[in-house]
Order: C-alpha cells, then structure tokens, then sequence
C-alpha cells in the first residue's frame, strides 16, 4: 500500500494518502478537540477547535477537513492553537444561556468536557443572553435553543443517516439558528420521523428527552458511526 | 445633645443566617423604639425566569434557591410534577426520598443550633462578638464544636452515599429516585447513628440547661401569639415528608385539619410591601391584620399530637407541658423545638435505613406530560414549603408560585424583632452590642433561609447606623 510521509509534532509518520489529519491524529493517539466532528457523518469544520498549524501555510486550518499531505509537517499543540481553543470555548459560552448547574446534561456535556479540557474558569468576553425559546412542541422530545452550539450534528445525522432532513439552518452570524422543516415548531414537523438520532448526535443538553431528569440522560453518539457500518455491511 | 426626634438605627448586615438581610430599628421623639422592620435585601426572581422552561427541569432549577435546604426544593418539586403527570412513585424510591429529607433536616438543623446560635447560648450573648461564632466554640468547647459539625456532615452523608453528591444532589425524579441505595451505604449510614443521636441529646441538654438558667428571659422573648401551620401525618404526628396540612389557632383549637396540600390557596393568601423583598402571607380566612401564621420547628411540633418515634416523644412532651396544653408561642422555644425534630430525624433515618425495602432497585416509576397543573409540598427545615406549577400544553412552564417557609414566618419575624427592640432599648442613645445581638438573635430562631448563596457566621461586621428623621447620620458604630 502507498503511504506518504508527514510530520506532526516533530514525529515523522507514514500514513495512507486521501486520510484527513485529524483521522491519521486519532489513529495515533495526537489529542485534537473537537465539537462538531462525529464518527459517521460528513465534517463541515464548523467549530473550528481542531485548528492545527501547518508549515508553509499561513493561517491555520481545520484538521476534520483538510487532507494530509506528502512531508506535511503539522503541528498540534503550539500556543497559539491553545489561544484560539480557549478564545473558541469561551464564545461557544457567551453566545447563548449555558447554566451547567441546571442543565440536564451536566456531567454528560461535550461542551462542559471541553470546558474543562482547556482550563476555562473565566469567560472574557461579554455575554449576549439571546432570547431563546424552548421547542417543547415535539411529543417526546425538547429543542433548547439556549444550548444548542451550531455544530449542525442533528442537521447532518438526519440528512445523511435518517435521511429525513428535518433539521436545517436559518439566518447567519449570532442570529443563526437550527430550525426544523421551514421553521415549523418541531411538533409540526411533516418530515421528522421522531427516530431520535438527533439527540444522540447533539453533543450539550440542546436536544433531550421530554421525561427525563438531570442524571438520566444517556446519549449515544457512537451509535451513529455504528449504523453507517452495519449499513455499509449490507451494501 | 443633638436633637433626638425620629431616627432609625439599622443593623446591616443581618450575621449568623442564611442570607442577607437589613433590620432598621426605627426610634421615636424620646429615644424608644416606635416599629422595626425586617428587609430582605436581595432579589432572586426565581418564579419568572423559570417560565418557559420544561416542568422537569424544576426539580434541578429550584433547589438551586438555596444550598441548605435544596432537598425540599427538590422534593416539593418532584411532587408538582408527579402531579403533572399523574403517577405516584416507587415505593424504596418514596423511601429513599424521605431518608434524603430527613438528612437534609438533620444537617439544617445542626447547622442552625450548633454553627449559628450555640455561641450565643454557651458564650453568652454579651460575649466579644469577634469570638462568639463557631470559631469561638471550637477554641472554647473543641468537642461540642466537633460533634456539630460532625452531625452536620452525618444529615449530608445521607445524600452523598446515596446520589454521590452532598449538596444539590442529582437523581430525585419524577416517580422516585434515579440511584438506589447499596448494602455498604447503608450499613456505613447506620454505623453513625449512634453517635448522631447522642449529639442531638447534647444539644438537648444545652438549650434545656440555658432555659433553666434564664428562664425570664426565655418565658418573655417574643411572645405574641401567633396562629400556626404544619405537616401532619394520619394520625396527628409530626410529618416532614409526606401528609396533610393541620392550622390551629393561637389557643391550639384546630381550625383546619386533614387539609389537602393542593388546596393551599384557599387558605392562604400574599400580600407584597414596599421596604422587603419578602411577600407577607396570611391565613387567608382571617384576613392580613389577623391572619399571622408561623411555620417550621416550632409550628410543626404546636400543631402535631404526637412524634413518630420514641425517644422524640418523650421530649416532646416535655415540650408540650411548657404551653400546659396551649401552642408554645415563645420564639425562643424555636430552638428546642428544632432539637426535637432533630432527634426524631435521626431516630427515623434509623428505621428507614433497617427497613430491608431500602436497598431495593424498585426505585422509579415513570410517566409524561398529562395534565396542565402540579403542586407539590414539603416540609423544609424552616418550614412549610409549596411547589405550584401551570404549563401548557407540551409541558412547558406558563407560570410558577413557590411560597417558602421564611416567606411564611415573614410577618412574625417583623413582629417579635419589633417586641424584642422595645424590651431591650429603651433609649435609642446608649445601644450596647449586646442589645443589638438579642434583636439579631430573634431573627436566628427562626433560622430563616434568605435564598442564600453565603452563609454569614459571624465574621461580617455588624454596621449601626442612627439617622434622624432628615436622613443625616447622627452616628455610626461598626461592631
């Protein structure tokens, strides 16, 4: 098999052509933060937290969506990838009404993880406290727009893994917002199939179960890599 | 001599309770105290912002009132929303919800008697106020400091061996408990029931030796009559958990028994003022001027007919000889009452935790959205606590009524502060600390909860302020 010669952190590797590098940094056990990665859908880079350094190339560039390439040479772990971690983090918390405390994802939030992961004990900048509304409207299921981080997994899993494609985004900027069909209350939706891959992809307490308590909530989100394989078997 | 005529002398902040709170102690044309007003300074707007969220996120929002008593916030919420959907929960799950609350009692109460008001009852309460804390009975009693703080810890055990957290503990849930609890748990929860026990006793023994030592001063501290509400089980005992609502009247006639707690709006009504942040209830069939009603230990333990286990029934008739069949209405008796209840608390932890039931996993039922209203109630460690909630029809939250215990005692608070000022300064020119601390000290029998966030223990100083009628600062002593 073809490999190519690439250098992340000083460390030379041979890896296969056509991988991205945040694929050949998990194959390696290389720490990359993510958001709005998940195993069994497309990438988008929308998060922005995997942002690695490569030599030759000015600006950095999300490892989810740019393909490794021959004497690449990466590196992971500078300071200023640590900056914009924390500067990205500490946005996704001013940009909407997240209260850990009170959420029903405390303790099983990708984003209180991550939180976590870069030492955030302060956010610097100012909080927006957008007006949000809870789509409470779906029979089983609850939409909370104050904890949603636009990483778009619900969008993409009913897309590409329902096929549904209940969820879309609207507006642009701080206004953006997932919406479901064309901005229907969720419990109007004529395309959604109630399969409930969306609150396994979401990743913070945005998309939950209706009957459920602080402490119960159990999401999935490895589940989606694992039907895009059994299906993949079937072909 | 300056001129005397109407000045004010406010005590801010309020130390040793659960909050943060101003009293101003509002003097006349000679020097003597005309009225004093209790006020609630801070503002937390827990019933707005919580509209438009989900019915079950409550019972995780509301316990964040406070961080002494979230249990009861927790529990009263999870009974709104059982209503909410029309189930009933698991039977160890009940169980286990009840040996939290109990816990939660026993660390409140122990928190009221031993950190807070013990130094003024072992070091008196002239003593150096830079001493007379929990600090200054560690140096000078180190066991009693040590029991209480350990009986604190045992009443948080509870929670922390049972959900892993001691403090705003996750897994009380519609329909019982999300986490059951283990065999080890349970015999580590019940090694330490000996030791809690005594410690209750030796609480006992220091209010009933400080009650016989200063029997005019207890038999005359704040003393008007007031009508009572409270907790009741089947039988007339003294309940925390789960059971019907009981009001009596200042003679001890029952006026309400049996109540159901859902009915509790046709029984009591809230009227808001303009220097306190606190609404004032009232016992609504007797109108504002006439319908001044306590809860809590006190309350409880006048409207009860009996204590659930044995040891507490003894002391509790003890209790009862003092009002000679009558409700006890000296605010002081506040103390002994919660003493009681704390004992009976450890005493009925002891059955729940031998009741084989409690380990089992039968611990949740659950349920959905049914129905457009919940009200849910419990008995805090201050007292009767009610959960009201509307929403619509998805489950999300139109409104929310919470009518908390300090609420409830609100207007009595303002009454007995106001009788201890006029029995204790005389003249509003020569006010000793000493005077002071007994007016701060009516507030701390009631161990109010202001929706607290910090507990003050004594190391925040006490600021005195004179100001005549004009508003100009005549004088100003910081303590």
């Amino acid at each position: 098999m073809t490999t190519i010669t690439i250098h992340i952190n000083e460390k030379e590797y041979q890896v296969a052509p056509g991988k991205t590098i945040l694929e050949v940094c998990r194959e390696n056990d290389i720490e990359i933060l993510t958001m709005c990665h998940l195993k069994g859908i497309m990438d988008v880079g929308a998060c922005r937290l995997c942002l690695v350094e490569i030599e030759g190339v000015n600006r950095l560039l999300s490892a989810c969506t740019t393909k490794v390439g021959a004497n690449m040479i990466i590196r992971t772990d500078t300071e200023r990838i640590k900056r914009y971690q924390r500067i990205t983090t500490e946005l996704f918390f001013a940009e909407r009404n997240h209260v850990c405390s009170v959420c029903v994802a405390n303790g099983k939030c990708e984003l209180q993880q991550l939180g976590y992961k870069v030492g955030l004990d302060h956010i610097r900048y100012p909080f927006l406290y957008p007006q949000c509304e809870v789509d409470s409207s779906h029979p089983w299921y609850v939409m909370d727009h104050n904890r949603c981080i636009m990483c778009t997994r619900c969008v993409r899993v009913c897309n590409e893994v329902e096929g549904a494609h209940n969820w879309d985004v609207m507006n642009r900027g701080y206004q953006v917002r997932v919406i479901s069909d064309f901005n229907t209350p969720w419990g109007e939706s004529i395309t959604c199939t109630s399969c409930g891959k969306c609150l396994h992809a979401c990743p913070t307490g945005a998309i939950w179960p209706k009957a459920i308590v602080q402490g119960q909530l159990n999401k999935k989100p490895e589940i989606i890599e694992e039907l895009m394989e059994k299906r993949a078997m079937k072909l | 001599m300056a001129s005397i005529e109407k000045r004010k002398i406010i005590i801010s902040p309020v130390t040793r309770i659960e909050g943060h709170a101003r009293i101003t102690i509002q003097l006349d044309e000679t020097g003597a105290v005309d009225e004093a007003l209790f006020h609630v300074n801070e503002f937390r707007g827990f019933e707005k912002f919580c509209e438009g969220r989900m019915y079950t996120e409550m019972p995780t929002i509301t316990p964040r009132i406070c961080g002494i008593c979230p249990i009861s916030h927790s529990i009263a919420s999870v009974k709104a929303c059982e209503m909410i959907q029309g189930i009933k929960p698991a039977y160890t799950g009940n169980l286990l919800r009840r040996l939290i609350q109990l816990g939660q009692n026993i660390s409140s109460h122990a928190l009221s008697f031993f950190h807070l008001s013990s130094p003024d009852f072992l070091l008196g309460y002239d003593s150096d106020p830079a001493s007379r804390n929990i600090i200054g009975i560690a140096n000078q009693f180190p066991d009693i400091a040590l029991r209480g703080i350990r009986l604190r810890k045992f009443g948080q055990e509870i929670s922390e061996r049972i959900t892993g957290k001691k403090i705003h503990i996750m897994g009380i849930a519609p329909g019982g408990m999300a986490m059951p609890l283990t065999a080890e748990n349970r015999k580590a929860l019940l090694d330490w029931i000996p030791e809690a026990k005594e410690t209750v006793r030796i609480g006992l023994e220091i209010i009933k030796k400080f009650h016989r030592e200063n029997e005019a001063m207890v038999k005359s501290f704040a003393t008007s009559p007031t009508l009572y509400l409270g907790m009741i089980g089947e039988n007339g005992e003294q309940e925390l958990y789960d059971g019907n609502l009981r009001f009596i009247d200042t003679d001890g006639t029952i006026l309400q028994d049996q109540l159901d707690p859902k009915r509790y709006l046709e029984f009591i009504a809230e009227r808001s003022v303009n220097w306190s942040y606190l609404k004032y209830p009232y016992y609504k069939p007797f109108g504002f001027d006439k319908g001044f009603y306590r809860v809590g230990p006190l309350a409880r333990l006048n409207v009860a007919s009996k204590m659930k286990t044995p040891e507490a029934q003894e002391e509790f008739l003890l209790f009862k000889a003092i009002g000679n069949g009558k409700p006890v209405h000296g605010t002081f008796y506040f103390h002994y009452a919660r003493l009681i209840e704390a004992l009976c608390s450890v005493e009925e932890a002891e059955m729940l935790l031998n009741n084989p039931a409690i380990t089992s996993t039968d611990i949740q039922t659950h349920g959905r959205w049914n129905y457009n209203e919940g009200i849910g109630c419990a008995e805090a460690p201050r007292g009767t606590l009610f959960h009201h909630y509307i929403t619509d029809d998805t489950g999300k939250l139109k409104n929310v009524n919470l009518l908390i215990a300090t609420g409830q005692n609100n207007p009595s608070m303002n009454r007995s502060i106001t009788e201890v000022a006029k029995q204790y300064i005389h003249d509003g020119t020569k006010v000793s600390e000493g005077m002071l601390n007994r007016v701060e000290s009516t507030i701390r029998c009631y161990d109010p909860c202001l929706s607290c966030s910090t507990h003050a223990i004594g190391q925040m100083p006490m600021e005195i302020d004179i100001i005549d009628k004009d508003g100009k600062l005549v004088d100003h002593v910081i303590r």
